[in-house]
């Protein structure tokens, strides 16, 4: 049997807490934090703004220090220069000198990553052709959109030929087609078997790249899995039906009913609710024209796992972006 | 080395963007260019008969003591007193109003470098937080070194070569200027570094040039202060930059006289030193 890889990212019992201002006020970016990253993963990390997720990214790559536990990349203690040569990051709100041409930046930052002449010459106009800035390798970054930014950005993660690319928002104020060129290019680093760690707040673009989901409030992590296992949490039926009776109660049977008027959706996977509904609808005259099985979307798992953790927890500590 | 040539390839290409500097070497160029056209001497037997600056001419006589007349009487400056004068005028300028705007100019640089978006950028790299630092600092450094060889190198070049006076103490000022700068800028960058506004250390930065003018005069200062302001304004002294008195070892190396003591460029030294330390130590340690 073939010895386990060793994981790329280990986190164990990580904590971070700011202190700041006169009145030394601590807030608590990420509590016990214990996360692998499998080789070849592709991680989607979910959570409202000052869930600690892009603390937990800066820990991971030495930009911030944690209070306690640890974080090792590749084997090596986080922020080690040997682990992050391997690596490649995006930052979210990045910025690079506004004086360069793209092909300045992707050359001052391939330096600053120990790239030879010989590597620089030849991986930044086949990067900046992959980005869809070729064209635009010789105008000063400061003219660029947002959106052409993120592709500059990408590509300068891509630089080292990483094996673990870390994006903090990385389809920010891109368009659609460059948002789907981005997933493009996110597919083929999964293909190639690079690590993939993507921290979003568009769910959907977590859905349709990511293995795995993490999602964070408060500085923790409260749920993770397949995009698959996260949204099943709300696995329901939907009921398509002639009409509904007028003095239906949904909310006591657990279920929603639809714009359309003429199906439910009932919230309970229990297959004997469903029964019991059923005959009910039928004794009331009313005809069953299909029942299916309904999965909520994956923003509505995120949804609904943050708005019962923050109904269940008091909210007396700011979190952390 | 790559990765330091990364930095420095950065800050020198931020220097250049930014226009003061370009500004800074246009200031320096009109200031020899002029000195080279605009200046005339005629000399007679080692002596000034007269000097015109932009067609106006005057005759610089000195006072000098005539035992048998019993009186003061006029005479031609030296070539050797006049140029040596001149020189020192033009360092002790260069040295104040070159470090001045050098810091002015350089400021906003540590503020580029430590923007959020841009630092977490860089220290995701695979070099080490003091090198990426030293690369930025040793590419601020070289750039004020080069802006004070030019400056004082050529005046000094045009004075010479104009008088066939060649006095070679003049380019003392480049190591001053440079060191000196380097003591001060660390002020920027401590602060810098600290709350991310260099604007707040460039005002300490300056703060600190007032208060060593009045450092500078603690001999005449010191006899009429009480016992316990003698304690706070020698504390004062040892402790912080002596910017100013820097220029009277200046104003000795270029008149070739013996330096009467190095102590204000050792204790300035000693400032800049233990600033750089602790904005190192707190770059090391803090989170971006």
């Amino acid at each position: 049997m073939p010895a386990p890889e060793a994981p790329v990212i280990d986190i164990r019992g990580l904590d971070k807490t700011y202190v700041s201002g006169f009145r030394r006020r601590k807030v608590h970016a990420l509590k016990g934090v214990d996360l692998t990253v499998q080789p070849g993963e592709v991680l989607g990390i979910l959570g409202p703004n000052g869930a600690g997720k892009t603390t937990l990214l800066k820990v991971l790559l030495g930009i911030v220090s944690p209070s306690a536990g640890q974080a090792r990349l590749f084997g090596q203690p986080a922020g080690h220069p040997a682990a992050r040569a391997r690596l490649g990051y995006l930052p979210e709100n990045h910025r690079f000198p506004p004086y360069l041409t793209a092909r300045q930046t992707l050359d001052v930052y391939g330096r600053l990553a120990d790239l030879t002449h010989n590597e620089r010459t030849e991986r930044i106009p086949r990067l900046l052709e992959e980005v869809g800035l070729a064209s635009w390798e010789d105008v000063r970054v400061g003219k660029f959109s947002k959106g052409m930014m993120q592709r500059l950005g990408l590509a300068q993660a891509l630089l080292n030929r990483p094996e673990i690319v870390v994006l903090d928002e990385p389809t920010d104020g891109v368009d659609p087609v460059g948002r789907r060129d981005i997933r493009d290019r996110l597919r083929a680093l999964r293909a190639a078997g690079t690590t993939v760690v993507i921290n979003s707040h568009l769910l959907s673009e977590i859905e349709l790249v990511c293995d795995r989901v993490l999602i964070m409030n408060r500085g923790r992590i409260i749920r993770s899995g397949s995009v698959d296992d996260v949204a099943r949490q709300n696995t329901g039926w939907r009921i398509q039906l002639t009409d509904l009776p007028p003095t239906f109660d949904a909310a006591a049977w657990g279920a929603v009913i639809e714009e359309s008027g003429s199906s439910l959706i009932l919230e309970n996977g229990d297959p004997d609710n469903l029964n019991r509904l059923i005959d009910a609808l039928r004794s009331d005259g009313r005809t069953i024209l299909g029942v299916e099985r309904h999965r909520s979307s994956l923003e509505a798992g995120f949804i609904d796992l943050i708005t019962s953790e923050d109904g269940n927890a008091p909210r007396t500590e700011g979190g952390a972006s | 080395m790559r990765t330091l040539s990364g930095s420095l390839l950065l800050t020198f290409r931020e220097l250049w963007a930014m226009r003061l500097t370009q500004a800074m070497f246009a200031v320096a160029t009109l200031a020899w260019v002029l000195l080279s056209f605009a200046l005339n001497m005629d000399v007679v037997e080692g002596s000034l008969a007269a000097i015109r600056i932009f067609g106006f001419e005057t005759q610089p006589t000195s006072g000098v003591w005539d035992e048998a007349a019993g009186e003061y009487v006029k005479q031609a400056v030296s070539l050797d007193q006049f140029m040596i004068g001149i020189n020192t005028f033009v360092v002790g300028a260069a040295y104040f109003l070159g470090t001045m705007l050098g810091l002015f100019a350089t400021m906003p640089l540590v503020n580029g470098f430590l923007e959020q978006g841009r630092v977490d950028l860089l220290l995701s790299k695979p070099l080490s937080r003091s090198r990426l630092l030293l690369g930025h600092l040793i590419g601020v450094w070289i750039t004020v070194g080069v802006l004070s060889a030019y400056l004082v190198g050529g005046v000094w070049l045009s004075m010479a070569v104009k008088t066939g006076f060649w006095l070679p103490e003049v380019l003392w000022a480049i190591p001053i200027i440079s060191i000196m700068f380097a003591v001060m800028y660390s002020v920027i960058l401590f602060f810098g570094v600290g709350t991310r506004s260099s604007g707040l250390g460039l005002v300490v930065a300056y703060g600190l040039v007032f208060v060593s003018v009045i450092l500078a005069s603690h001999e005449a200062i010191i006899p009429v202060l009480s016992d316990t302001s003698v304690v706070i304004f020698k504390g004062l002294y040892h402790a912080l930059p002596n910017f100013a008195e820097v220029v009277k070892i200046l104003a000795q190396l270029v008149a070739q006289e013996d330096v009467t003591t190095w102590y204000p460029l050792i204790s300035s030294l000693l400032f800049g030193g233990a600033v750089h330390a602790l904005a190192f130590f707190w770059f090391l340690k803090r989170d971006f």
